[in-house]
């Protein structure tokens, strides 16, 4: 569970990122964060992770709070996979990357073999344990950027706009395997993307901010409704909400679009 | 008063060769006339930070003077002269834009654009690096390494992410060289900048560290 209270952020000198956020997530949620470039997305996802720490307010992981925590504490409760890949990248095969976090850790040489080889299984990585990890395709790179976070079995996952750069049957795979982990294992799930689309399919609570502040936070049906105005937070209506509306429809995809429209013919 | 970046630099040289000549007592007051510049110019956090690592840096040259058996002043000595010469870098990075430094460097110094570009480019990358190096000990953290702890365990963190850091500036200046590529790189000398033309300032700057470099044959016959 991570909870904020009143959490303000600047960084040096600057203009505030973060004002006054208070928001709960539950254990098991499957949140989007959404919001245009500078909104705050990325600051306050940092902010849950130790990775900074607000100039005023509180961050709680699990109730405890998190003021005098650095990252490596909270590694083994919260996941996070950062924007950029190649950052992240230390060791020299895709096995040896993943079995960093569980070896620092001191996990049994055993245990970390096991989390490793499902983490890689998990994300399709198997066939890859032994390649040089900077050779891996852009989709790829973010895909071991998942294992590395689960690895060390977290019960939170922060995942920053991980869908980037991916294709489309990548990224279908990616969500997929996110929703299994958070409906079978319970694995709480926040997903800072730009893509309106994923958080509608994916979601079940959407988390919008504008300049720092939160301004939306309720289910993706209220937000996704094709008819609400985003343009002031700076965000689109999905295409195919957005054309649903049209005809009254609440379809999530052109195959139900169809199913829906014809539906409605027959009726009339 | 402006002083042009061909001044700037002269003035630097010239200090990085006269902290060998001058006495110990000028050496001093050019150190305490650098601080008060650098802060004019600029007194952010980075400034203070980088003046710190400086001196944190002359205290472990003096040190590893003083363990090579040299005598304490000479060591004090050795170390005053490092911090001089690379402060006066700093007043010349801090007070200079890079292109006026790689401007300066073809057209007074008959520099070759190339390795102009080559110079300022290495410093370009610096600020890119250190946030590379941040971005990338925050992904070891997140992984559950601490690098709380004595000085040893901090210096073998620093240690684990210098692979990925060569790496990714590697694969960095790849993309860059390919970029210059695409963009002509080899046509531009720098010479369809502005000229920068000597002012009285400059002239000012140049007449004192003419008189302070020929200081001993002054003192000789006059």
């Amino acid at each position: 569970m991570i909870e904020t209270r009143e959490v303000n952020f600047a960084y040096r000198r600057g203009e505030p990122v973060i004002n006054d956020i208070d928001c709960k997530i539950e254990n098991g949620e499957f949140v989007a964060l959404l919001g245009h470039n500078g909104s705050g997305k990325t600051t306050l996802s940092r902010l849950f992770m130790a990775l900074m720490h607000p100039r005023s307010g509180e961050v709680y992981v699990d109730g405890e709070n998190i003021a005098k925590k650095e990252p490596a504490d909270l590694a083994d409760r919260v996941g996070y996979v950062f924007q950029n890949p190649d950052l992240q990248i230390l060791a020299d095969t895709v096995w040896d990357e993943v079995a960093y976090g569980p070896r620092n850790k001191k996990l049994s040489e055993e245990k970390v073999r096991e989390q490793v080889e499902e983490a890689l299984a998990a994300t399709g990585l198997t066939d890859f344990a032994d390649v040089y990890p900077r050779i891996l395709s852009f989709g790829q790179k973010r895909r071991l950027g998942v294992a590395v976070a689960l690895a060390l079995k977290p019960r939170i996952l922060i995942l920053d706009e991980i869908t980037n750069g991916q294709d489309s049957l990548e990224k279908e795979q990616m969500m997929n395997y996110l929703r299994a982990i958070n409906e079978e294992q319970g694995i709480t799930i926040v997903l800072i993307t730009h893509d309106m689309n994923i958080a509608r399919l994916y979601a079940r609570r959407v988390i919008v901010l504008h300049n720092g502040n939160l301004v939306f936070d309720d289910v993706p049906e209220e937000l996704f409704n094709g008819t609400k105005d985003l343009t002031e937070w700076g965000l689109q209506q999905p295409t195919m909400a957005a054309l649903a509306a049209n005809f009254e429809l609440t379809a999530v995809n052109a195959a139900d679009f169809c199913a829906q429209l014809t539906l409605k013919a027959g009726d009339k | 008063m402006k002083v042009t970046a061909f001044t700037q630099l002269i003035t630097v040289l010239a200090v990085t060769a006269l902290v060998f000549i001058l006495p110990v007592q000028v050496v001093s007051f050019i150190l305490v006339l650098e601080l008060v510049l650098l802060l004019y110019i600029k007194h952010d956090r980075m400034t203070m930070a980088a003046i710190g690592a400086l001196t944190v840096f002359t205290g472990m040259m003096i040190l590893l003077q003083l363990l090579f058996q040299s005598t304490l002043e000479v060591a004090m000595l050795g170390g005053l002269r490092m911090l001089v010469m690379t402060m006066a870098f700093l007043c010349l990075l801090a007070a200079t834009r890079i292109q006026d430094i790689a401007q300066a460097l073809v057209e007074r110094f008959h520099m070759p654009c190339e390795y102009a570009f080559m110079l300022t480019t290495a410093l370009r990358f610096v600020p890119d690096f250190l946030t590379d190096s941040t971005a990338t000990l925050d992904a070891q953290s997140c992984r559950g390494y601490s690098n709380r702890g004595n000085v040893f365990k901090r210096l073998y963190s620093y240690l684990v992410v210098i692979k990925p850091l060569v790496m990714r500036a590697v694969a960095k200046s790849d993309t860059l060289a390919l970029s210059m590529e695409l963009k002509g790189f080899g046509a531009n000398t720098y010479k369809n900048m502005k000229k920068q033309e000597l002012g009285l300032g400059d002239y000012l700057v140049l007449t004192i560290v003419a008189i302070l470099s020929t200081y001993k044959f002054w003192i000789k016959y006059l």
